[in-house]
């Protein structure tokens, strides 16, 4: 086959595009550097989507948000409405990769990318977050918590192009972070990441959700640390409790970034401080943006 | 009031190549492109240690496109190598480590280069890989250089795979360690890490008739002429290599590495050939890493804090081939002993083949990881005899006219002075959160004295050029030598341009390496100004009619003293015709004797250190408990260099030393897997750290005006800020932990295991 690029001026075109075979990329801070970096050859046939407007952007929808699927992770993270009431995506948007990286890459091809180390996955999943696709037979939604398959697969066809990630306004009472253990304060990768969503009412979590990250072969939710959480108090020993279960769920490799052992135990220390620092949100607390840094060394 | 005068001018020197490499208007050796350039890849072991049965070129020879293929059979067996000749350009019978280059092409398009490269087809015997280094040396271990009595090589205690063995012996360490209240032994050991500079390397050839240029990126231009006139059996005079601005190196690109493969290439393919790596080969491929290093440590101790006897093993990973890392042995025995009184020391250390990646010299070679290991230790024996650390330095550490461990006597020395200066900028003692701590190390490095050479000339409308064979590795060492000529000859820095960089122009000079080149290449600059000083005086003599004892030179005139208006200006003298230059080299200082370089094995020559740069630093830094992770807050750094030439200069290299030393210290390892081949040859997963990892770096110079150094007293500054950097980290950490984390780097988990395992 030989090599094609496509600048897509239109979603129809770049589905077109898709259906003939061609892989798309919009800040390429996936594609090329893996290609670069000898990871992934570059596909042969390349639809670029930067192009096409209306994948821009963050608007209102309904009570809840849309994001574009061309949303940078700096638009995100910068975002008055999702920093007030999306914090954990704010927390995961802030610490993507390099300021380079946030500056070009995009909410979707992070999103499609579907790393099992990526870092919107897990506040996506805990805010109850939907995928947006249009393909060639019209447009669906699939839940981000049902999206990722394994590492680098989705349940998306490959002739359905992201268009946009919905945020459903989250219900009165709810804190969201996202904490990631980090070796140095920038251009880190999560080892070992967790979100939280914790919905309070009356002094009593009624909702909880956790998701972990880098620890296993796809991010995904724990909910026996969610029902660690709900009906209790949301104190620290709920919080240790729903971490050690959140440990439990992992099922983490040995690798040059860490141990198993290690992974394991750090699972329960990240999901620790993510769900008290979701709690201390849900209760009007300010906990500064990203909470990975604010939470760093917090006993 | 010279003085102040001179001392304003330095704090606003701006390096001239500075707005070039800030601006993105400056160019390196990958930016160059020859009209007609091929492009050049290597095919790299495909084992780490084996035997070659055979290799076929064939099929990449026919690939369309493709305009050489070079393996051993197309160039001279040259064995070569600084100081043990074992390695060839192009593997011939064995490969012997993941860097091992097979065969060179030269094609059309980098692509093309690359697919004619793994067409190459080469059949092996594999060999067991060793990558446990100290195993190497277990009798009846796999040879990695089974003919290694044939090479050529300097005595420095070779035996199989043992690469190097030097001892450092003084006294009677095992009588006096009977003698001490408390014994203190530890293992210690650190991973092989990187120079990793931010520019891959990158080089191009072009012949012409029988000579060639090569632009490289490369910190030593000569030793690089020399390496391609050798592998090639040309004459040195028929290779001229030209440094465009070189992107760091750390020592990383010191030595002759691949510019005798792309000069083959180039006359080969009849073209220029231009080689650029990817980060990947920039991690795999040079023979230059830092060591990884076992170091086995025992200090006998009396209450009073008195070290009665050192004793100590360090086995070294020299990796497959020498390198220039054959003094290692050497130089790590004596950071085994450090800027301490001892009378009684038993040091042992071994430089061993293994499979891995070759060594050789990264900022300070071996001190670092050395001292990392002593200055845990010292903290481990002051805790043995419940002494403060620093009360035990400041009752060890090598006094005003008191001799080394080796028996060199120290006259003009402030490491107890830094002491107490890091002590105090960092607060030492100061009541701290318990997740927080102070930890200070001490460590010393030589001064290296070499041959080195300038010219400076003045030109027709009153500048300034120094032309010289000294390398701007980045450090601003060249850039700063405008300072010291404008002194001699009452200009300003700014009146001269430097032509640098091209062994055509300037003279021999070793290149950025050893902290060297203020330390040699300053004296020959003053040197040479000197002489051009005595030409403008002398014309001036005639021009004012005045004797040469009335006149001084200063703001660019040639003046009468006490006669501002008998003045003639040097734009003047050097613009009538009469040409103003001057040469010069000076006199290499060499180090004043130890006592113990007769009866030691593999001696060097440096159980004497060269007017030594001494160095404390103190970190205070903050333990996440829970992860291991540790931050550091803020950094002390007290270093005596002897006089600082170039304040903003010198102050750049401890902040850049610094933060390489945290790198080192927290993140920075190379891991092999259980072949020797990296696992982490790529910058996210080989962590350096970043600019918002950075400290607040406080700087204090100890401005010891050092007899037998550098220009005015001065010694080198490059190397010593990152030598007992991690030593101070570590002992930091200890302090909150309760326990040394005896692995480095501290990674967070190791900090995290060693914090379990104490029960924290």
């Amino acid at each position: 086959m030989s090599a094609t690029y496509l600048a897509a001026a239109s979603v129809e075109e770049a589905v077109n595009a898709l259906k003939g075979g061609a892989r798309c990329v919009a800040g390429g801070t996936d594609i090329v550097v893996g290609h670069r970096q000898g990871k992934k050859p570059l596909p042969a046939s390349i639809v670029a989507i930067h192009g096409i407007d209306a994948l821009r952007g963050i608007a209102a929808a309904g009570a809840g948000l849309r994001l574009g699927a061309l949303a940078t992770h700096e638009e995100i993270e910068s975002h008055a409405v999702v920093r007030e009431r999306f914090t954990g995506l704010a927390d995961a948007s802030a610490i993507v990769g390099s300021r380079a990286t946030r500056a070009n890459g995009t909410i979707g091809g992070n999103v499609m990318n579907a790393s099992p180390a990526m870092d919107t996955g897990a506040p996506l999943i805990c805010l109850g977050a939907t995928a947006v696709f249009q393909g060639p037979g019209g447009t669906r939604s699939i839940a981000v918590e049902d999206l990722f398959a394994g590492p680098g697969q989705t349940v998306a066809s490959a002739d359905e192009l992201l268009i946009a990630v919905d945020l459903p306004a989250p219900a009165l009472g709810t804190g969201s972070a996202y904490v990631r253990l980090e070796y140095r304060r920038q251009m880190e990768i999560a080892i070992v990441g967790v979100g939280a969503a914790v919905t309070i009412e009356g002094g009593k979590v009624t909702a909880a959700r956790v998701a972990i990250t880098a620890l296993a072969p796809t991010i995904h939710r724990v909910v026996a640390a969610e029902a660690a959480l709900v009906g209790t108090d949301g104190g620290r020993d709920a919080a240790a409790a729903a971490a050690a279960a959140a440990a439990a769920g992992s099922a983490p490799i040995s690798d040059v970034r860490g141990s198993a052992d290690y992974r394991r135990a750090m699972a329960a220390v990240m999901a620790r401080r993510a769900i008290e620092t979701a709690v201390a949100r849900a209760l009007g607390g300010q906990v500064s943006i990203p909470a990975s840094t604010s939470t760093f060394a917090a006993v | 009031m010279a003085a102040v005068e001179s001392k304003q001018a330095q704090q606003v020197f701006i390096r001239p190549d500075g707005k070039e490499k800030v601006t993105g208007v400056g160019r390196y050796t990958a930016d160059l492109n020859l009209t007609g350039q091929v492009h050049a890849k290597f095919r790299y072991a495909d084992h780490t240690h084996a035997r070659i049965t055979r290799i076929d070129a064939s099929k990449a020879r026919a690939l369309a496109g493709v305009f050489a293929v070079l393996t051993h059979a197309d160039v001279p067996e040259v064995r070569y190598g600084g100081m043990v000749q074992d390695r060839l350009m192009f593997a011939k019978d064995a490969v012997r480590f993941e860097g091992d280059i097979i065969a060179g092409v030269a094609a059309l398009t980098p692509e093309i280069a690359a697919q004619a490269a793994a067409l190459v087809e080469v059949d092996y015997e594999p060999l067991p890989a060793i990558t446990d280094y100290e195993s190497a040396m277990a009798p009846g271990a796999q040879l990695i250089h089974s003919d290694w009595e044939s090479y050529g090589a300097e005595d420095m205690g070779r035996d199989g795979n043992v690469l190097g063995h030097s001892t450092v012996i003084r006294g009677d360490a095992d009588a006096a360690m009977a003698t001490a209240d408390a014994v203190v032994s530890g293992r210690y050991v650190a991973d092989a890490s990187q120079g990793a500079p931010i520019e891959p390397r990158a080089i191009i050839a072009q012949w012409q008739g029988d000579k060639v240029t090569v632009w490289t990126s490369t910190q030593v231009p000569f030793a690089a002429r020399t390496g391609v006139a050798t592998v090639l059996e040309l004459p040195e005079s028929h290779v001229r290599v030209v440094v465009p601005l070189l992107g760091g190196g750390f020592g990383s690109k010191c030595d002759f590495h691949f510019e005798g493969h792309v000069a083959a290439l180039a006359r080969a393919a009849r073209r220029p050939v231009k080689l650029v790596f990817s980060r990947h080969e920039e991690f795999i491929a040079p023979d230059h890493r830092r060591e990884g290093m076992a170091v086995e440590l025992e200090t006998g101790v009396r209450k009073d804090g008195t070290i009665v006897a050192r004793r100590a093993r360090l086995v070294i990973d020299g990796g497959a081939y020498c390198g220039e890392g054959g003094f290692f042995a050497q130089m790590a025995a004596m950071h085994a002993i450090g800027p301490y009184q001892m009378e009684n020391v038993s040091i042992d250390s071994y430089l061993v083949y293994s499979n891995n990646q070759p060594s050789s010299s990264i900022r300070a070679p071996t001190a670092p990881q050395a001292c990392w290991a002593v200055e845990q230790h010292m903290d481990e024996v002051a805790a043995a005899i419940g002494m403060d650390p620093v009360e035990l330095r400041r009752r060890t550490l090598i006094e005003r006219g008191k001799a080394s461990a080796t028996g060199q006597i120290m006259d003009e020395i402030g490491i107890r002075e830094t002491l107490e200066a890091a002590a105090e900028m960092i607060g030492y003692g100061q009541d701290l959160p318990d997740d927080e701590a102070i930890g200070v190390a001490c460590g010393w490095w030589p001064s290296f004295g070499v041959n080195s050479g300038a010219y400076v000339k003045l030109n027709g409308d009153g500048s300034g050029t120094i032309i010289t064979g000294a390398m701007e590795s980045g450090t601003g060492a060249v850039m700063g030598l405008p300072i010291l000529a404008a002194e001699v000859l009452g200009m300003k820095p700014e009146d001269f341009s430097i032509l640098y960089q091209d062994t055509d122009a300037g003279p021999w000079d070793m290149g950025s390496s050893g902290s060297q080149t203020t330390f040699n290449n300053g004296r020959a600059v003053i040197c040479a100004a000197t002489e051009v000083r005595e030409q403008l005086l002398d014309m001036a003599e005639k021009e004012l009619e005045a004797s040469r004892g009335d006149l001084e030179i200063a703001d660019g005139v040639v003046r009468v003293i006490g006669s501002p208006d008998k003045s003639i200006s040097i734009a003047d003298l050097a613009g009538s015709g009469t040409p103003l230059l001057g040469k010069g080299s000076g006199d290499v200082p060499e180090a004043g004797p130890s006592d113990i370089a007769s009866h030691c094995i593999g001696d060097l020559g440096l159980t004497a250190f060269l007017a030594p740069q001494l160095i404390t630093h103190a970190a205070h830094v903050k333990v996440d408990r829970d992860t291991g992770v540790v931050r550091v807050l803020r950094f002390a750094a007290a270093h005596d260099s002897g006089k600082i030439v170039n304040r903003i200069g010198a102050d750049g290299q401890v902040y850049g030393g610094v933060m390489m030393g945290i790198g080192q210290a927290l993140t920075e390892g190379t891991t092999f897997d259980s072949e020797g081949r990296q696992i982490n040859p790529h910058l996210l997963d080989y962590k350096l750290m970043t600019a918002s990892d950075g400290p607040e770096i406080m700087i204090h110079w100890e401005e010891v005006v050092t007899p037998n150094a550098g220009p005015k007293g001065s010694k080198g500054v490059g190397e010593p800020p990152s030598v007992p950097t991690s030593g101070a980290v570590g002992n930091a950490i200890a302090a909150v932990i309760g326990r040394h984390v005896n692995q480095l780097p501290m990674t967070a988990e190791r900090v995290w295991a060693t914090s379990q395992e104490n029960g924290q």
